[in-house]
């Protein structure tokens, strides 16, 4: 086990870090440093007894944790306590910190732990920080106690500490958008209740309709969170889901598009996909529908979404869009996790028959330069053949009507295939045989 | 493929690591991910996160692993270590360590050990100013000077501290008087030199960055039960073995017959195989060379291709799509696509490191989803390059930064693209990386912010990672996260498509083969030590076979060591029901209430050693015993001025005891008086007379001569029949101190080589132990190109042994001692570690 009570010390005291790296001058921090430098200590002082045995314990109980002997380790704990008493006032700083995440871990897996044991506990750490509420509100809706987890969501909120910095603040967002979650769980749990219920009964509805409103305010603390740089999508989802049954449509889009086309955000795929639902519940014009998936195209071109880029470009008027159409299909096949949806597959053969009878070769050609020297081994070697046909004819059958197309019928695929005979493929295999020999990108020297 | 619908909140914030201001949600706890909120109200989906969690336990069959194979026939050191490096006086417990290079010590050995190679420039320099035979000075030079009588001059003085004292207190004042001249160019170049080198060791032995991706690889056979084993051997890590290993669902694994081996000309690094569209082929990762073999139908390798790397190669790595397509990095910078038919394709080439200026050239390459892209790894981040794009571009996948919470200090020790071939199990996208601190899984469709972070807390690198498929379909995968101490850690890792990768259970640590020591009998100190240095060798291998079984699923994990030793462990899932959460209210209140006087009943049983492990245990060690100690290669310097200066001859007797004195070293025994003939009459031994009844002495003097066992039983034969009453007189602490010696000796199983003689047991173990060569590794050696491989110098030969002893041959040349008891202060007082007393 690595020196725990170090590795928290390192944040904070840098003053006589340079000192390790002086040797090496990379800068970089080894955690058993410790392990080499005590078998050289001889002389010099010694670490107290104090210490040693705090060590000693903290490492026990570490090596109790991962090997899940819960009731050992919550023995050990009792005993390291006494590091509260420690004379180093460092130590003695972080301890409550190493106590919570070690006692937390504990009560969450000890066999004999409750939800009050927990909460006891979490009670005595709260001057730990913020992060402790947080986690002990997540204990509580993880035994699904949401009351309990919002009050306690609801204290952390006023919580300060000295002077109040950044990401102080953002961690009172996070609380706040935490808690929000929990109101919208409420709310989402009224609105299936009322939508099960006799629609014509005034006075509940009335009484929802308030219960609406009061969530939909405290709905606010999403707000302040989400417009700092992050990955929130538990809550962007749900903000969004009680904009809308709120009816307030821009207000949702604005969130969603701020989401996805913030350059300080991640490029998260997700921000994308829920602009583009949303976009399609909304019934948004074709052209923004576009646009919103050519930028997912760029981040995921293996999205399962990617196929319904295609078929939206490929009823497109425009030739560069249906042009487009024929890579987003070579893209998504690009991918290892791909290569055996046979949809795309589907639509790889048709298109590349639609395209090549309407005299297309260039995109064709353009897209396959590329891809010539590794597509042949990837997708259509004979291993893939026998294994295709063995595991899922349809695939093999449409698989072999683009090896055909691309590569010609002296492709070992397309031949494997054309070989075996079977009685329902028989026809659709003759058919394809025959688009082959008219349509492939690869005449047969003549 | 699909993306997960709903990633945990997580802050993203662009800036340097360690920046303080940056909480981290990952909260540092395992349960964290199986809190991952509900998108739905919680209500309905309550789920006993808890009882999954507990129920994913991979139980360890033994309390450690147990040898596969016999030990590696030739002899392992362990190397330099801290002590032999730092600074050891004045070292102070504070807060921060404070790394001092010890190179006066070192430089000081040297010139006492190298003498020859520090001083001899010098002297044939100055040969012609010194005149070493005859009385006067005839010459009529004034540059030339009777070295007779400078050293008759120097004569008396007492220099501090030498072990060559007898030789060198007269080249003391020499060296008074030369040192002006002599000290300077010798120290400063061989300070400096020596220097580097130092610290060139000490940053090895904190981050040995060779075996990154690890030597061990195992390759499935045509049936589950049975597959190949493929590692290096010898003790310098050079021949490539094959060794066939049937698991059985039951029982322990058999070896099959002798290992195949190739033989090659550097010590392996890293073993990668890969098995794609049926063909199976094998990648070797040597310091300057790399090589790849295809494993035909009947598991025989034939070699592709061999490739040289001019600057050192750091890290070599298999296609997981197209057949026979490597990866491969140098110390350049550069990265490149092999295949063994078009040869090497450079993809990116950039001697800086990515994210920020870090000395370290160490490179790592791997694959991503798309076949075209590949990951180029160094210590400050992960970058995904299209090998189709322009040179040079590329998006970053990890980086070492406040993105993914790093530390101050933290860097990439290893990345691994995670291949999965089961469509049931995790997404192909995903690529773990390992820090000194942290391991992260990051996603390559969303990159810089990683998807899973796990700090795994190791004690020593971590170099060496491994996905398992899944037990059962739908269940998470088990993955071995390796530190290069011989540390083993298992995380549970699931998320299928809809859903982030996630932990499923607190992570759990395996035991390593150090652990393995309660298995074997217990030794004398100095065995005792031999074996215990064996197994605290270095893990360089990691590899985990998974024979898929109907009713227990059960994962293989092999480790070998870097003293050549394969060690292997079961483990076994544990049945769910077997500790469900308690549902009764608890009795216990939490850790701030008293413990309970009742011992800790653990619901799980600690598995124990069998007695076929513990006698597996004994016959490996039996075999250990008899490899010969690790040869010498430093040989003491010899001054044959003395025979030049005939006034100067030592006297007979104690050339003997001199003689007496190295064979006794040289042969690890001790030394007697009686040994030596005859005993110096007027010098009493300091220590106190032991009494003739001192058992305990007499104990250990036999022990010491490796006659423990003969002794226990002859007194085990005299307790049996004397009298209690008589023991009783004897002092108490003493009784009570061989009390407990006697009650080891009731289990003591020395095995029987101990006493016996050594060099008859030595020859016929030699040859028991060697594994025969097949015929066909021997074809497939000869196939190995010969004009690609240029000689890489052995392990051996480069001065990573210690120095152990003085071998006897040496030590004749040495003829003049004085004698111990005229000059007892000039005897050295510091005790030579390294020399085995």
């Amino acid at each position: 086990m690595s020196d725990f009570s170090e590795e928290l010390a390192r944040p904070g005291s840098e003053d006589g870090q340079v000192e390790t790296s002086v040797v090496s001058g990379t800068g970089m921090h080894f955690p058993w440093l410790w392990k080499h430098l005590d078998t050289v200590a001889t002389r010099g002082k010694k670490k107290k007894d104090f210490a040693q045995t705090t060590g000693a314990c903290l490492s026990l109980i570490q090596e109790a944790l991962l090997k899940q002997r819960w009731q050992q380790a919550a023995e050990y704990m009792h005993s390291y306590l006494q590091t509260l008493e420690d004379s180093d006032s460092n130590k003695k700083q972080m301890a409550p910190e190493i106590i919570w995440k070690l006692g937390s871990e504990i009560l969450f897996y000890h066999p004999k732990s409750s939800v009050k044991t927990f909460s006891a506990f979490a009670d005595q750490m709260k001057n730990v920080g913020v992060l402790n509420y947080l986690k002990h509100a997540l204990y509580l809706i993880h035994h699904g106690m949401l009351e309990d987890a919002h009050r306690n969501l609801s204290q952390a909120e006023t919580w300060r500490y000295g002077e109040k910095s950044s990401s102080q603040e953002t961690l009172i967002n996070l609380v706040q958008a935490y808690k929000g979650l929990l109101e919208y769980y409420s709310w989402s749990k009224k609105k299936m209740e009322l939508s099960q219920c006799d629609k014509d009964d005034y006075a509940y509805s009335t009484e929802a309709r308030n219960t609406f409103r009061h969530s939909w305010k405290t709905s606010v603390n999403f707000s302040s969170l989400i417009k700092t740089p992050g990955v929130w999508d538990p809550f962007v989802k749900s903000y969004v889901e009680m904009l809308e049954f709120h009816g307030d449509r821009d207000g949702a889009r604005k969130v969603l598009t701020n989401y996805a086309y913030d350059k300080k955000f991640p490029s998260n795929p997700n921000a994308h996909i829920y602009l583009y639902s949303f976009l399609k519940r909304v019934r948004a014009p074709r052209a923004e529908l576009l646009r919103a998936l050519q930028i997912l195209y760029q981040i995921v071109p293996s999205h399962k979404l990617m196929l319904e880029f295609h078929t939206l470009l490929r009823r497109s008027d425009r030739e560069e869009h249906r042009k487009l159409g024929l890579g987003v299909l070579f893209g998504l096949l690009d991918f290892a996790g791909c290569t055996k949806n046979i949809t795309a597959w589907k639509y790889l053969a048709s298109y590349l028959r639609q395209i090549l009878m309407q005299n297309h070769l260039g995109w064709v050609q353009e897209e396959w330069k590329s891809r010539r020297n590794w597509w042949p081994t990837f997708h259509f070697s004979y291993f893939w053949a026998k294994s295709d046909w063995k595991e899922d004819k349809d695939l093999a059958y449409e698989k072999a009507f683009v090896a055909g197309m691309l590569l010609g019928k002296g492709c070992r695929y397309f031949r494997y295939i054309l070989k075996q005979d079977h009685q329902d493929l028989w026809k659709k295999i003759k058919r394809m045989k025959k688009s082959v020999k008219k349509y492939s990108i690869v005449k047969p020297a003549a | 493929m699909d993306f997960p619908s709903s990633l945990p909140p997580s802050l993203f914030m662009t800036g340097p690591l360690g920046s303080s201001d940056v909480p981290d949600l990952s909260f540092m706890c395992s349960w964290r991910d199986a809190l991952t909120l509900p998108e739905s109200p919680p209500q309905n989906c309550k789920i006993a996160a808890p009882n999954s969690a507990t129920a994913l336990l991979w139980e360890p069959s033994m309390p450690g692993p147990l040898p596969l194979l016999p030990p590696c026939p030739d002899p392992w050191d362990p190397g330099v270590t801290a002590q032999d490096l730092l600074f050891r006086g004045g070292f102070h417990y504070r807060r921060q360590p404070q790394v001092v290079l010890d190179v006066t010590e070192q430089l000081s050995r040297f010139l006492w050990d190298h003498g020859d190679i520090a001083f001899a420039p010098l002297g044939k320099m100055m040969l012609e100013n010194f005149k070493l035979e005859g009385g006067r000075n005839r010459s009529k030079k004034m540059t030339v000077v009777s070295a007779k009588k400078l050293l008759q001059d120097l004569g008396g003085h007492q220099p501090w501290g030498c072990p060559w004292a007898y030789l060198s207190h007269r080249l003391r004042r020499f060296s008074i008087v030369g040192g002006p001249v002599l000290g300077k160019s010798v120290s400063h170049l061989l300070g400096r030199l020596l220097h580097e080198e130092l610290a060139t060791r000490w940053e090895q032995l904190l981050l040995d960055e060779a075996f990154t991706g690890g030597a061990l690889a195992w390759l499935p056979g045509r049936t589950s039960q049975v597959g190949q084993l493929v590692y290096p051997a010898g003790g310098a890590l050079d021949r490539l073995c094959f060794q066939e290993v049937s698991l059985p669902s039951g029982g322990d694994p058999q070896v099959l017959g002798d290992p195949g081996c190739i033989q090659l000309q550097g010590p392996v690094r890293q073993v990668v195989t890969s098995t794609v569209q049926g063909e199976t082929l094998l990648a070797v990762r040597s310091d300057y060379h790399c090589a790849v073999w295809k494993v035909g139908k009947q598991r025989r390798p034939a070699t592709l291709q061999v490739l040289r790397v001019e600057k050192g190669a750091t890290g070599i790595s298999l296609s997981p799509h197209l057949p026979g397509e490597l990866a491969v990095c140098s110390r350049s910078g550069a990265v490149c696509l092999w295949t063994p038919q078009n040869g090497l394709q450079q993809v990116y080439k950039d001697p800086e490191t990515l994210v920020f200026r870090d000395p370290s050239s160490w490179r790592w390459a791997d694959f991503t989803a798309h076949p075209r892209v590949l990951t180029v790894g160094d210590r400050t981040g992960v970058k995904m390059v299209d090998t189709q794009g322009p040179p040079g571009c590329g998006l970053l996948l990890f980086r070492a930064g406040a993105e993914a919470s790093c530390q101050k200090g933290e860097r990439v020790l290893l990345t691994q693209y995670l291949r999965q071939s089961d469509p049931e199990s995790l997404p192909p996208t995903l690529h773990l990386v390992c820090t000194q601190f942290s391991l992260y899984l990051v996603d390559e469709r969303l990159p810089l912010v990683p998807m899973l972070k796990w700090n795994h807390g190791l004690p020593s690198p971590a170099l060496l990672a491994h996905l398992l498929p899944p037990a059962h379909p739908g269940s998470p995968q088990p993955l071995f996260l390796g530190g290069l101490g011989g540390q083993v850690q298992l995380l549970h890792i699931t998320g299928k498509e809809p859903s982030a990768p996630r932990l499923a259970g607190p992570p759990q640590s395996l035991p390593s083969s150090a652990d393995s020591l309660s298995a074997f009998p217990l030794l004398e100190p100095k065995s005792q030590k031999q074996l215990q240095e064996r197994l605290e060798a270095p893990t360089i291998g990691l590899a985990s076979a998974f024979p898929p079984c109907a009713s227990t699923p059960a994962v293989w994990l092999f480790q070998l060591s870097a003293a050549g030793d394969i060690f292997y462990q079961r483990l076994t899932l544990q049945a769910a029901s077997s500790f469900h959460r308690d549902e009764e209210p608890p009795s216990d209140p939490g850790p701030d209430s008293p413990a309970p006087s009742v011992p800790p009943m653990d619901p799980r049983p600690t598995p124990s050693w069998t007695s076929q492990a513990t006698a597996c245990c004994s016959r490996w060690l039996e075999a250990l015993l008899q490899v010969p100690p690790a040869a010498p290669v430093w040989a003491a310097p010899t001054f044959s001025h003395r025979r030049l200066l005939g006034r100067l001859e030592p006297r007979e007797v104690e050339g003997k005891v001199l003689q007496g004195l190295r064979a006794a070293m040289a042969g690890g025994q001790l030394l007697q008086q009686r040994d030596l003939g005859l005993l110096p009459s007027a010098e009493p031994p300091p220590a106190p007379e032991p009494g003739p009844q001192d058992e305990l002495s007499e104990r250990l003097e036999e022990a010491w001569a490796g006659q423990g066992t003969a002794w226990c039983k002859r007194q085990q034969g005299k307790i049996s029949i004397s009298e209690p009453g008589k023991q009783a007189k004897r002092p108490k602490r003493r009784s009570q101190l061989s009390s407990t010696f006697s009650s080891l000796t009731s289990c003591l199983d020395l095995p029987e080589t101990s006493s016996s003689p050594h060099s008859l047991e030595r020859t016929t173990s030699e040859a028991r132990l060697q594994p025969p060569v097949t015929p066909y590794s021997q074809e497939s050696a000869r196939q190995t190109p010969q004009d690609n491989m240029v000689e890489l110098p052995l392990p051996k030969d480069t001065p990573t042994s210690r120095h152990v002893a003085t071998p006897p041959s040496q030590a004749s040349s040495v003829q003049a001692m004085p004698s111990q008891r005229s000059t007892p202060g000039s005897w050295p007082q510091r005790k030579r570690p390294r020399m085995g007393f």
